[in-house]
């Protein structure tokens, strides 16, 4: 065993036996210090306790597979280095929020169903056939929704909302942030088909504006502006005369 | 159908595999700053709302007249009235500092910074203040 180590604590969860979540702490050799989180999370998965059940992919903060809790905070595992931690142990929790299906990982069905209805995709009224070439956009359009469309769907802003830990029906950062990239859009045309959905109760006016969910995106995405841009958007065109053309 | 494939047949689906659901623990607004904050500046609201309330029952009683009429002036309510001026301040202060991610125009084309938007809010709350307190020095001196 190496000298320098660090404790890794992290939740177990095992559905066909546990009546509730615990905690089992695991010492890993810190070796070097570009080692993140999910680095020791693998080497107890491959050295200590193959049944650690945790998800993970690219390793590069750009699919949002391993979003934890890391002290308390919803980080990317993969972008949470041991040396910002170390000699203090590192408590690894599933994203608040959301249920646990086992240990590190938690039923993410809300939010796909929540992501799928405010239909992230371009949507036209009638698609133009390829003879009539690209849909042309300048870098001022394109600037509009460029931030937005940075979310990888990490879900990181879901477990840093309060609101949401309340009430689970609200619509979310993500899901609004992505909404707003495509209202944005200047090709799309899907905006009455969004509305009915980020103008119900539980959509965008659930959102009471604690500001955390942008504070915690690691992409830079600023959800809370996409929720508070949309509750002005759609008051205007409410009230203005002929603010609800398109 | 043989008696085997119909026990197969009513045995029932194996249920879903347990989860465990999430509960918002009780003290969830002390376990971060942010939202600690976020806490306080939605609580201020309440007190300025009573202060209000207050200032109602104060209108009504001026209405008999001013020969009849004496302003509340007892400490505890100089100690809650300045309370009440403190957390109004801070959430006025948080509300127009909100206002630079909330409002978003274009001018001539190219979008207004919002450190520009949140100068042009304190500076029309600023304005505000001084017509209000102009207006409120200029009646009593009538």
């Amino acid at each position: 065993m190496p000298d320098k180590t660090i404790t890794v604590r992290a939740t177990r969860f095992d559905p066909e036996r546990d009546r509730e979540p615990r905690m089992q702490s695991y010492e890993v050799p810190f070796t070097d210090e570009s080692m993140v989180v999910l680095d020791a999370l693998n080497h107890v998965k491959s050295h200590i306790d193959g049944s650690l059940s945790y998800r993970w992919s690219c390793r590069m903060g750009i699919c949002g597979s391993c979003g934890m809790m890391v002290n308390g905070t919803p980080k990317l595992t993969c972008n949470a280095f041991l040396r910002d931690y170390w000699p203090r142990p590192v408590v690894v929790q599933p994203l608040n929020n959301f249920p646990i299906i086992r240990d590190l990982v938690i039923d993410m069905d809300d939010f796909m169903h929540k992501l799928k209805s405010i239909k992230p995709w371009i949507i036209r009224k009638q698609e133009l056939p390829l003879g009539a070439g690209e849909h042309r956009q300048s870098n001022e359009q394109i600037d509009d929704f460029r931030q937005f469309s940075e979310c990888i769907n990490c879900m990181l802003c879901y477990a840093a909302c309060p609101v949401y830990g309340l009430n689970n029906e609200f619509l979310g950062p993500a899901a609004t942030a992505l909404a707003r990239r495509y209202n944005l859009d200047s090709r799309d045309q899907g905006l009455k088909e969004r509305l009915p959905v980020l103008g119900e109760a539980e959509g965008i006016w659930e959102c009471s504006f604690v500001g955390e969910c942008s504070v915690v995106c690691p992409k830079g995405v600023d959800p809370a502006k996409a929720i508070q841009q949309t509750k002005l958007d759609t008051t205007m065109r409410f009230v203005l005369p002929y603010g609800n053309r398109e | 159908m043989t008696t085997e494939a119909t026990a197969e047949a009513t045995t029932e689906a194996p249920a879903a595999p347990r989860e465990y659901s999430w509960r918002m623990p009780a003290n969830w607004w002390t376990r971060n700053r942010h939202y600690f904050l976020y806490t306080v500046r939605e609580f201020t609201a309440l007190p300025l709302a009573l202060w209000l309330l207050w200032l109602l029952v104060e209108i009504r009683r001026a209405g008999d007249g001013p020969a009849r009429y004496a302003p509340h002036s007892s400490t505890a309510f100089v100690v809650f009235s300045v309370v009440v001026l403190a957390f109004a301040l801070y959430h006025s202060y948080t509300f127009l500092t909100l206002a630079g991610t909330i409002l978003h125009f274009k001018v001539l084309d190219r979008p207004v910074p919002a450190r520009l938007i949140v100068l042009s809010q304190f500076a029309a709350w600023a304005a505000a203040s001084v017509v209000v307190a102009f207006v409120l020095i200029w009646f009593a001196h009538e």
